[in-house]
């Protein structure tokens, strides 16, 4: 079963990923902001096989949260896919550059997410 | 010592009685003044702990609600449910409870399936749609846009366009024009959104300005609602009493590439309005119509400076070279900072012809005019 970080502040959007990533048979942890997942990165020695980041957060933003990653021996092909606000396409070029794998824009749509996911992880649909 | 209350207040109260009438005034005065201090405390103290009573009584209900919709909506898998809207219904039973029969009730599961709907598209998203429906939440919606209150019939605007509930031309044409401007905005950005032939029909009846941000707000909308029909913006550029609308048809031109509406652009060009026609310019440039340059030169010495300035900003942006000596003109000779500015920038986007001149203007030009170049030349200057 992989792993994953969620790392959200919208409740409502947390819940939403979570539940769809979790009835998809994969195991969720979800933090707030950058600070928490720092904190839970550290505590696990980086043992999650993918992040999903939402871009706007306090403490630090997804931008932050993934530069600090790449710059960690853990976190350089730790695959991270960031979450944002439709309408945002210079965030998109943005976050490739700082070395995003993926990108979803907010709505999401399920199937979307979890193809995104699967292909990243190199697992196949079932 | 036998000394009752009693004997207290009617010691104060002949104390009160007998003394000057500046003391009777001062004590009535801060007797008054401590009176309603406690009271308006009291009205504080009362409200939070209501507030906070209400708090606790929402968040326990958005409790119920995230369960109620995890269990039944998003554990389910909307894209293998064979008939659309399956799921749904299954949910609408699980919502029968006496909580959502109560207005305020009714309100927080209105609020929280909207931010499930904004969070979430596909058949999830429309399964969460069906679900408003199956529940009327619909009604309250339209009972809120029949209210008085402005505040509650934004509120209902912005259900229902979350929701893609269509409302009746009649009900929401006249609020797109209401002298609210909150009101006015959310039932402009509800009929784009909610209109499916025409999209911009209220553009027809807008006598109210369209501010700049509200058309911040209907450009984001416009370019991220799916499927929307786009019109010719050429018929309010060419009869639209509101200039504001005018100008934000302009940028759509513009944001369209809408080449069909050019000839109503040209138009703009003979406006008394110097505004428009300084718009109308900018249009023309950023859609790098080459025929217009001549003409563009042609009426340059007899425009208002923000014309002039955005000549200069089109012949730039055109980029075919054919003006290089009229920009050349302008830099060196013009007085004006700002012109020499945009000459020299627009100089630097034309073709070779005016890269070489560039390099000459480099050598012969003021210390000034150098420097312009220079600063016009650095790539990652805009303006």
């Amino acid at each position: 079963m992989s792993k994953i970080l969620l790392i959200e502040d919208d409740e409502v959007m947390s819940t939403i990923v979570k539940r769809i990533l979790q009835k998809a048979a994969y195991q969720v942890d979800h933090v707030r902001n950058g600070k928490e997942a720092f904190e839970i990165l550290e505590k696990t020695g980086f043992g999650f096989d993918l992040i999903i980041t939402d871009i706007m957060m306090p403490y630090a933003n997804g931008f932050e949260i993934l530069s600090r990653v790449r710059n960690l021996p853990g976190g350089r092909k730790l695959p991270v896919i960031l979450l944002s606000n439709a309408g945002v396409d210079d965030m998109i070029n943005e976050g490739l550059k700082l070395g995003a794998d993926d990108f979803l824009k907010k709505p999401v749509l399920p199937a979307e997410l979890l193809m995104r996911i699967r292909r990243l992880l190199n697992e196949e649909a079932t | 010592m036998n000394f009752s209350l009693l004997d207290f207040l009617e010691s104060i109260f002949f104390e009160f009685r007998y003394a000057p009438l500046i003391i009777q005034v001062a004590i009535i005065f801060v007797f008054v003044a401590v009176t309603l201090t406690l009271l308006a405390y009291f009205s504080i103290l009362r409200r939070r702990f209501r507030g906070s009573q209400r708090d606790k009584k929402i968040t326990r209900l958005n409790e119920l609600i995230d369960d109620l919709l995890i269990e039944n909506v998003l554990s389910q898998d909307p894209e293998t449910v064979e008939t659309p809207g399956q799921t749904a219904e299954t949910a609408a039973e699980a919502f029968h409870l006496p909580q959502f029969s109560k207005r305020w009730g009714r309100q927080v599961l209105i609020d929280r399936l909207l931010n499930y709907r904004n969070n979430v598209r596909g058949a999830m998203g429309d399964e969460i749609r069906t679900l408003y429906l199956l529940l009327e939440l619909d009604k309250d919606s339209f009972k809120k846009l029949k209210s008085r209150k402005w505040n509650r019939k934004v509120r209902a605007l912005n259900e229902l366009s979350s929701m893609e509930i269509g409302v009746a031309d009649v009900i929401i044409l006249p609020l797109t024009n209401s002298r609210n401007r909150e009101l006015r905005a959310a039932a402009r950005h509800a009929y784009i959104k909610l209109s499916k032939n025409e999209p911009f029909k209220f553009f027809d009846l807008a006598t109210e300005p369209l501010l700049l941000w509200d058309q911040v707000e209907l450009f984001r909308i416009i370019t991220t609602t799916r499927h929307i029909a786009i019109p010719n913006f050429a018929q309010w550029i060419t009869y639209s009493s509101n200039k504001s609308v005018i100008s934000f048809c302009l940028k759509l031109v513009v944001h369209y590439n809408q080449l069909k509406a050019i000839p109503a652009v040209l138009k703009l060009l003979d406006t008394k309005d110097h505004l428009l026609r300084a718009e109308a310019i900018n249009c023309l440039g950023k859609m790098k119509i080459a025929d217009v340059e001549d003409k563009l030169v042609y009426i340059y010495n007899n425009q208002p400076l923000n014309c002039q300035i955005e000549i200069l900003k089109a012949l730039g942006r055109i980029g075919s070279g054919k003006h290089t000596e009229f920009l050349r003109q302008e830099f060196m000779l013009s007085t004006d900072f700002e012109l020499r500015k945009h000459a020299a920038k627009s100089l630097t986007n034309t073709e070779p012809p005016g890269s070489e001149l560039i390099g000459e203007l480099m050598e012969t030009s003021t210390p000034e005019n150098q420097l312009i170049l220079k600063h016009c030349m650095n790539p990652l200057i805009k303006f």
